[in-house]
């Protein structure tokens, strides 16, 4: 009895403080990640072969390191040339520039996918060549990246748990202070599982949502 | 009609949902018989077929082979008796990994337990019986559909099954390839074969068959030598069928 | 400059010696979620209703939980609690392990369900037991479709096999924390990592895409 006590009255009130930092890493990572991923992905395919060039080594370098490795570079690596971020921020660059590495993969598939004779439609119609990549091309385009992002979007929920090892403490951080004073590993992380698991079961109920609402009548099964 | 018979399904009876594709169907088969069933697309030819060596679970129905009640629920016994009936596919269903001569020796060695040299033997005189010799290396996807057609069958024949049933083996094949495949099938019926075949090639059925038996919507509407149910059918539903079968296909008299 | 060249250079061969324990983990982990995977995929896809929700549960908890609260809860709780004392090298073979068999089964599994359902019936129709249908034709058509996704699994594990410095084995990112915090010299130390991961990501795709080539059935396109 006792026990169920103190993870109530104790465990618990820490690891919503902690679950809130948690989110307050994923919303601005995953804002910021989408934005980078919708840019680059367009550089890639519109661009010209300089920054087509420079983009996919931005993306061969962020998607092949591992995140820590990244997370490391941020926080530790960076002061060596006088550049001071706080764990919260160095996670959140961290997390952004990493998902949208990911998510420009799947924009850019997405936008080659597109017909040409969508971009040639749409200039006989006296579109700009920026203003037809951003009303025609780029949002068939979306909907079509929507599954690979959205997977994307998971594993930075779970990835932001990597926010600990660079002494950012979110829900994983606070499970394992407390954890590590109680002994009680079992149980905590047990708790904190359960909370991202009903993190991720949310997201992708939502994705799946917002999927659904996206469709494009008579496209419905794109892809699949 | 001494001889019992060899095979002999009762009574067979399928429903997916609501829908009965099979009703009561029955049939039974003597040694060195062919008994051909004709009938439109949808009508459970290959329900009824599959029905009879259990690849689809019949709601209701017995089968015989040898006198002897096939209990489905008995796996080993089903095993068995399933070696003993052959089956060619519609579309082959050759095994797409492995090489036409694999694909026969396989039952041989992975089911009869049989040495690789003795099956590797075996399955070259069963590819050369259907005229494959010369292709026993390549893959399905190397292969013409009536060279699959011809590989199934050696697959098959390969086990010495007592029955083989056929289920349309020409229906997916282009016309100029119908005929290596249905002379394959004349030369086992020649060499006394017992056969269960549904087929759309009436000619090929009034040439070889013993029996025709006509299917439609899950029924067995007439039962008849060829000569019978072909030219002179008693049922209405039968002659529309025969005379659209021959619209579509061209008539051999 | 020069002198943080020279730092990192003499790392360089402490930071191998953690090459190859990541080449453990990794081969360790996809070697154990390879077996596991496919028996698991194998369960959901032919087993009864009951070992299908059992799977799914499995699947759906590894991975929804991240791969560091997992480490925990495995090493220094569950196996502590049972009384099972692993190093925290196995704790996290086993870790990674578990996870990726979650993520391996939905590959096989849908290699397995892509496959005509021909293929059983035929088997099947030659007397042979499902067992010895799903071992004799199924899984070896499976797992030739499923190498592309295993080659994408094997990038994914690696990566994350960096994690498992926060429970203390050696591997290269611990090592070059350990060498960047005694040398400050933490930028080339972390990015000598980085490419490190990078070349193995790179040399285990390419030997990966030759697999492919060499058990692609010929003829045979999807
Ligand atoms: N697995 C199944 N589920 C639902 N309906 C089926 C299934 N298999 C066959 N059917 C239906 O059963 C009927 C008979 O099919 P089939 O035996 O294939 O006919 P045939 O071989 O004479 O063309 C058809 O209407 C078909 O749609
Ligand atoms: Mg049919």
């Amino acid at each position: 009895m006792g026990e169920m006590d103190f993870i109530q009255n104790e465990v618990l009130p820490s690891l919503f403080e902690g679950l809130g930092t948690s989110i307050l890493l994923i919303i601005p990572s995953a804002v910021f990640g989408l934005v980078i991923g919708v840019a680059i992905g367009v550089f890639r395919v519109f661009g010209n072969p300089l920054t087509e060039k420079l983009a996919s080594t931005y993306v061969a370098i962020f998607r092949g390191f591992p995140l820590v490795v990244q997370l490391f570079i941020w926080y530790f690596g960076l002061p060596h040339l006088g550049i001071y971020f706080s764990p919260y921020t160095a996670s959140i660059i961290g997390f952004s520039l990493c998902s949208g590495a990911y998510h420009s993969e799947y924009v850019r598939g997405a936008l080659l996918s597109i017909k040409r004779g969508q971009l040639l439609a749409a200039q006989a119609l006296g579109f700009t060549r920026t203003g037809t990549i951003v009303s025609v091309i780029l949002p068939q385009a979306l909907r079509r990246a929507l599954p690979g992002c959205g997977n994307e979007l998971i594993y930075l929920i779970k990835y932001s748990s990597l926010a600990y090892m660079i002494t950012c403490i979110e829900l994983t951080g606070k499970g394992k202070i407390i954890a590590s004073e109680t002994f009680k590993f079992t149980e905590i992380f047990m708790i904190i599982g359960i909370f991202y698991l009903v993190m991720t079961t949310i997201a992708g109920r939502l994705l799946q949502y917002v999927e659904f609402r996206l469709e494009i009548p008579g496209f419905e099964h794109y892809g699949a | 009609m001494s001889k019992p018979p060899v095979l002999r399904a009762e009574n067979i009876t399928k429903r997916y949902g609501k829908k009965v594709v099979l009703n009561n169907a029955s049939l039974s088969i003597c040694e060195r018989e062919l008994k051909i069933l004709i009938g439109p697309s949808g009508s459970g030819k290959s329900t009824f077929l599959q029905c009879i060596n259990f690849l689809v679970t019949p709601d209701r129905g017995r089968v015989w082979l040898d006198g002897r009640e096939i209990l489905r629920t008995h796996k080993r016994d089903l095993n068995a008796y399933r070696q003993k009936v052959g089956m060619i596919f519609q579309d082959f269903n050759l095994f797409d990994h492995l090489t036409a001569l694999a694909n026969v020796e396989i039952g041989l060695t992975r089911v009869r337990k049989m040495g690789k040299e003795e099956a590797c033997e075996k399955a070259m005189q069963e590819l050369d019986k259907v005229g494959l010799r010369d292709h026993i290396a390549k893959y399905p996807a190397q292969l013409s559909g009536g060279q699959k057609q011809r590989v199934s069958i050696a697959r098959a024949l390969a086990m010495d099954p007592e029955v083989m049933l056929l289920d349309e083996p020409t229906s997916a094949l282009d016309p100029e390839l119908i005929t290596e495949v249905l002379a394959v099938i004349k030369d086992l019926r020649a060499n006394g074969m017992t056969m269960i075949m549904s087929t759309h090639q009436l000619n090929f059925a009034s040439e070889v068959a013993d029996e025709i038996i006509f299917l439609e919507d899950g029924i067995i509407v007439e039962v008849g030598p060829p000569d019978k149910i072909l030219y002179e059918p008693e049922c209405e539903r039968t002659i529309q069928f025969c005379s659209k079968m021959r619209e579509l296909y061209g008539n051999s008299r | 400059m020069i002198e943080s060249l020279v730092i990192l250079y003499g790392a360089l061969p402490y930071l191998f010696r953690g090459v190859l324990v990541t080449v453990s983990l990794v081969v360790g982990a996809m070697g154990l979620g390879l077996l596991s995977g496919i028996a698991l995929a194998v369960g959901q896809v032919y087993g009864t209703p009951w070992t299908r929700r059992l799977i799914g549960f499995y699947v759906w908890f590894f991975r929804g939980v991240p791969l560091i609260v997992l480490l925990f809860l495995f090493y220094f709780g569950l196996f502590t609690m049972l009384g099972i004392n692993l190093s925290a090298f196995t704790a996290s073979i086993i870790v990674l392990g578990l996870i990726s068999a979650a993520y391996q089964s939905q590959i096989f599994r849908g290699a397995i369900l892509s496959l005509p359902t021909g293929q059983l019936k035929a088997a099947r129709a030659l007397g042979m037991s499902d067992s010895r249908a799903i071992i004799s034709i199924i899984l070896p058509q499976a797992l030739r479709l499923s190498v592309p996704g295993w080659s994408n699994e094997y990038s994914i594990v690696l990566k994350d096999s960096a994690v498992t410095y926060a429970v203390g084995v050696t591997e290269v990112m611990a090592r070059a924390h350990f060498v960047a915090s005694r040398t400050y010299e933490h930028l080339p130390l972390y990015f000598a990592a980085g490419v490190i991961f990078l070349m193995l990501t790179f040399l285990g795709t390419k030997g990966l895409r030759l697999l492919e080539d060499r058990v692609r059935i010929p003829g045979y396109v999807r």
